[in-house]
């Protein structure tokens, strides 16, 4: 077979739609999150890798995000309950912002208790690190 | 000039090569995707079942370290690292300057056995939640595996 030689075959493969998929994807991950200012502290310990992890944030107006969601405050326990869903273990953590005042994480405290979990860990980053 | 190139061997490309660019945009990605989780770090705490009874424990050996807004005034987000010198804070009843609690809480609790170290916290509403963090993270510094566990203030 003879490959017709004025309109010449495109060898390589056309990879600028995956380029934009990637980078919109990026960005996604880089918006989704919530702006959290968490506290610093000297020496917090890791929090480990658990994949079974319920991440809840608080941000610096007191808006509650699971797992970088934005849930309304009424709805809590529900979408609390439905992260849990189908982990078998699960520990929750929250990233509190550090303008906020103790009475805004307790409350949250409160409610992830009525869901069930009876040790959550608070979020910190070390002093003088970069980064969130 | 001849910008004709159809008909020539050797073109001259004339496109940039991206596909540089796109693993190293993809290998960012996953380092991304991948390191964000590993990085967290922070305080383990107990929250007690609102509805435990908690009068059967052994009051006598609780140990309770109380957070007022009268005595530590860090109610608005603190400035600089640390906490202000003149926060107080209350650790089994005695006021103590909050400087002293890795000493203090190391003295009682240091000789306890493992599951016995827990410090029950009492935590005014009002204090920065950025400052409740330092004061644990000063609380948990000279002993290890110290259990924080918060109590109703009310």
């Amino acid at each position: 077979m003879r490959l017709g030689e004025p309109g010449k075959m495109q060898a390589t493969i056309n990879i600028t739609p995956l380029v934009d998929v990637v980078l919109v994807l990026l960005i996604i991950f880089m918006v989704m999150a919530p702006d959290v200012n968490v506290p610093n502290t000297a020496k917090p310990n890791a929090q480990g890798d658990e994949r079974g992890r319920i991440l809840v944030s608080i941000d610096e107006a007191g808006g509650l995000w699971i797992n970088d969601r934005s849930v309304a405050p009424e709805h809590f326990s529900e979408a609390l309950n439905a992260a849990v869903g189908v982990e078998k273990d699960p520990r929750v953590v929250i990233r509190g912002d550090a303008k906020l005042n103790f009475l805004q994480v307790r409350e949250v405290m409160v409610a992830i208790e009525q869901a069930g979990f009876h040790g959550v860990g608070l979020i910190a980053k070390r002093a003088g690190a970069e980064g969130k | 000039m001849q910008f004709n190139s159809n008909d020539s061997g050797s073109s001259l490309q004339s496109e940039i090569n991206i596909t540089p660019l796109v693993d190293v945009v993809l290998v960012l990605l996953i380092i991304f995707m991948v390191v964000v989780p590993l990085l967290m770090e922070g305080y383990d705490v107990d929250i007690p079942r609102a509805s435990a009874d908690t009068s059967t424990r052994d009051a006598g050996s609780q140990l309770i370290l109380s957070i007022g807004s009268a005595a530590c005034p860090i109610l608005s987000p603190l400035a600089e690292e640390g906490i202000p010198k003149d926060c107080q804070v209350i650790l089994a009843d005695q006021k103590i300057p909050a400087a002293e609690l890795p000493l203090r809480v190391a003295e009682i609790l240091g000789g306890r056995p493992a599951e016995q170290r827990v410090l029950f916290l009492a935590v005014d509403d009002r204090v920065n939640y950025e400052g409740v963090l330092r004061i644990i993270d000063l609380a948990k510094s000279r002993v290890e595996d110290l259990k924080i566990e918060f109590i109703a203030t009310n």
